[in-house]
């Protein structure tokens, strides 16, 4: 809560919806309404409330713990039978669970949509970003301890980055992989990520900057701890803004 | 039965197949390398289905010195010998059965090196080829540490042991401990190549990554070329194959590759006419090899053609076909909707179900992953764990040999620690224990011609691929979706 806290002075004192954080088993609701359309339902122990979990960008493992990150949306509709979280992310733990699959019971679930957030085949031509150009940095958020760069998520927002960089010509750019290195203590425990992850991001970044056709030669790699920042892409959680890479570009 | 339930195709394919001049059904059906033959512009060879075409774009070509057709190596091979225009460009188990009666045993596909179950075998019996003779398979002979798409060493997060060698080439001379795995697969089809050369994104989202460079050419590689990707372009691919199947450790010059390059890039092949059902490019439907080599690679099939509707225009009947080809049609036609729309519950499937965030399990149908319009592999790297080679999805295969591989850092996320495999796959080439037993996805054209299927030849026909899928996944085919997705992919 006081990270949420920090959040919303960070957004200048309007209220926030609570953001909530929990460690559970998830469970799978097999909606059958077509392809991806099942559905993911995470209960806080503390309260007892199932929540609808779906619209994480990545989705739980019936065979492990999630982290639950997110916020209980506006709208009272539960098409998988529990209230929705629809700023909402899910990282997958390495603790086990037993896998729980529901029946449909009625709940229609949702057919898939396409992610507002997905990349274009490079048979679509594409038009460049208008400048001028001025100095930015673009970020990517990443699941609790990971490194993977989430599909339809972080590949939207690098696509975003390099792009932009390709128009704008940058002189230099400065990865920095951040870290949640400061535990918090969620569901009863304390999680706190690895140290080591942050230079993984920030390499593994690098790495995809030049697989894209950055030139390496301007690209320079730091880490550190990761503290909360404001930035759309985390959609206004907290804790996973401390979960990212900074691609800082200037001239 | 692997053909429509109670029809006779080969006696009902009579009508169709008079109307196709099939060639090389004789002696000239195998093509030794240096017969200094002429590669025609187009060859149709009949098989059980009906008659696989192979087009060669640009004309017919000369192959006395060619160096995919002339015999390089100590062993007498040429890349003709596993990559047999009547195969669609493999080598079935069928054919290799033939060569050895044909041959005794002589032909240079029995090589010692990998045409036999280990060179350490008494090369004249058949016994010590039964793995290529009985599934089709070629031994494969893998670096360890394994080796990554640039040749270099790679620190692998596993360490793996042999827990069962029955042809002795994983132990003494080979093995781990030797920097040998003797791994066995299918030989990948050459043709089609546009297809699995295609770049239809810049990502591949099972790793997390833009696509790797090539370093000769700079430009993002698909992928899609080898079962554990250990090549990402067909140079690569030469050079590994030079090395070891050919046994010649001199590469081909520049010259050789890109006289190699030139014919791959422009064979095309695909059933042509089905016994049954007639030419698979009438009636309304697109089958055959010459819409593949008139269409644009890497179109992904749900935003844009979607797979297999090729065979949209069979879902009418003709009303100057007999009762049997109309039904086949309806059947083929049928089986392409159920492939696209017909949706289970995938799980425990790396490459699907993780790292890339689909969740574990995700419902989709087959062109989930076998997603490319006209050719039906992945639009994306295609590396993705089934579990053909792996337990304890993997049926029981006693004729190869099994690996034991403990993860050292992460468990694997569907597997654990512990981990028991016929082919760590994709792995062998990265070194990461969460990518044992993925293997790319092949296309899916030519079936007809090329049994066994998946990359180790456990299913003998294309039922076994439908039954393997639905012990997989618990789909719940019923018998007649079972039967439409085989006569489906026995027109492709």
């Amino acid at each position: 809560m006081i990270r949420a806290a920090l959040l919303l002075a960070l957004l200048g004192g309007q209220s926030a919806p609570e953001q909530l954080r929990f460690i559970t088993c998830p469970v799978y609701r097999d909606t059958d309404a077509g392809r991806k359309s099942g559905c993911w339902l995470a209960e806080d122990r503390a309260t007892g409330i199932r929540y609808d979990v779906t619209l994480a960008p990545s989705k739980p493992d019936w065979n492990h713990e999630v982290l639950v990150e997110g916020v209980l949306s506006a709208s009272t509709a539960q098409p998988c039978g529990g209230p929705v979280l629809d700023a909402v992310r899910t990282s997958v733990l390495p603790g086990t669970c037993t896998r729980q699959m529901l029946p449909a019971e009625g709940f229609p679930g949702r057919k898939f949509v396409l992610p507002k957030r997905n990349i274009q085949p490079l048979s679509v031509k594409r038009t460049p970003p208008a400048g001028p150009f001025a100095s930015r940095t673009f970020h990517l958020l990443f699941d609790f301890d990971q490194s993977f760069l989430i599909y339809q998520y972080d590949d939207y927002f690098l696509d975003e980055a390099v792009a932009w960089i390709r128009a704008a010509k940058p002189r230099a750019i400065l990865v920095t992989g951040h870290a949640a290195t400061a535990p918090t203590f969620v569901s009863g425990r304390r999680i706190v990520e690895r140290p080591v992850i942050a230079r993984e991001r920030a390499e593994k970044i690098a790495e995809a900057l030049v697989r894209l056709g950055i030139d390496r030669s301007i690209v320079t790699v730091r880490w550190k701890a990761g503290e909360v920042a404001e930035m759309p892409e985390a959609d206004g959680l907290a804790e996973p803004s401390r979960r990212r890479v900074d691609i800082a570009v200037s001239f | 039965m692997t053909r429509m339930a109670g029809l006779a195709p080969l006696g009902a394919g009579l009508l169709f197949a008079a109307g196709v001049a099939a060639q090389g059904q004789g002696h000239d059906r195998w093509w030794a390398p240096g017969d200094g033959r002429v590669f025609p512009a187009s060859l149709d060879y009949r098989n059980d289905s009906g008659t696989l075409r192979v087009l060669l774009t640009g004309g017919p070509m000369e192959t006395k010195g060619h160096p995919f057709f002339t015999p390089v190596g100590p062993n007498g091979r040429a890349c003709i010998t596993c990559h047999q225009p009547a195969d669609a460009m493999s080598v079935s188990a069928e054919s290799a059965r033939q060569r050895w009666t044909e041959t005794a045993g002589k032909d240079p596909l029995f090589a010692a090196y990998d045409g036999s179950n280990c060179p350490t075998l008494p090369q004249g019996e058949r016994a010590s080829h039964s793995l290529l003779l009985d599934h089709g398979l070629i031994r494969i002979q893998r670096p360890w540490p394994a080796r990554d798409l640039q040749g270099r060493a790679v620190k692998a997060d596993f360490d793996i042991d042999v827990v069962r060698d029955p042809w002795g080439c994983n132990s003494g001379a080979y093995g781990p401990a030797r920097g040998k795995i003797s791994v066995y697969r299918r030989p990948r089809p050459v043709a089609n190549l546009k297809y699995l050369l295609a770049v239809g994104f810049a990502y591949d989202p099972k790793q997390g990554m833009p696509l790797p460079l090539d370093p000769e050419s700079g430009k993002p590689m698909s992928g899609n070329l080898m079962a554990d990707g250990r090549a990402g372009t067909l140079n690569a691919q030469m050079r590994d194959a030079v090395a070891s199947h050919l046994e010649l450790l001199k590469h081909f010059d520049a010259a050789d590759m890109a006289k190699i390059v030139d014919f791959e890039s422009r064979v095309f092949a695909a059933q042509q006419v089905d016994a049954v059902g007639g030419p698979t490019d009438a009636g309304g439907a697109e089958g055959g090899p010459g819409k593949l080599a008139r269409s644009e690679p890497g179109q992904l099939g749900s935003i844009g053609k979607p797979v297999w509707s090729e065979f949209e225009g069979w879902e009418k009947p003709d009303p100057a076909l007999s009762k049997e080809a109309n039904a086949f049609r309806a059947s083929v036609a049928r089986g392409a909707r159920t492939f696209r729309d017909k949706t289970f519950l995938i799980s425990d499937s790396a490459g699907i179900n993780s790292p890339i965030g689909f969740g574990n399990p995700v419902r989709n149908s087959c062109v989930f992953c076998h997603n490319m319009s006209q050719m039906g592999n992945d639009v994306a790297p295609g590396q993705v764990d089934l579990g053909t080679t792996t337990k304890p999805f993997a049926d029981p295969m006693p004729w190869l040999p099994l690996f034991r591989v403990t993860c050292l850092d992460k468990p694997h996320p569907h597997y654990g620690r512990v981990i028991y495999t016929y082919d760590p796959g994709y792995a062998l080439t990265t070194g990461r224990c969460a990518d044992v037993g993925k293997i790319t996805l092949q296309s899916m054209r030519g079936l007809a011609a090329r049994a066994p299927y998946f990359s180790n030849g456990v299913a003998k026909d294309l039922r076994g691929v439908i039954d393997y899928y639905e012990r997989r996944y618990k789909i719940g085919y019923t018998e007649q979706e079972k039967q439409d997705l085989v006569n489906l992919m026995s027109v492709l």
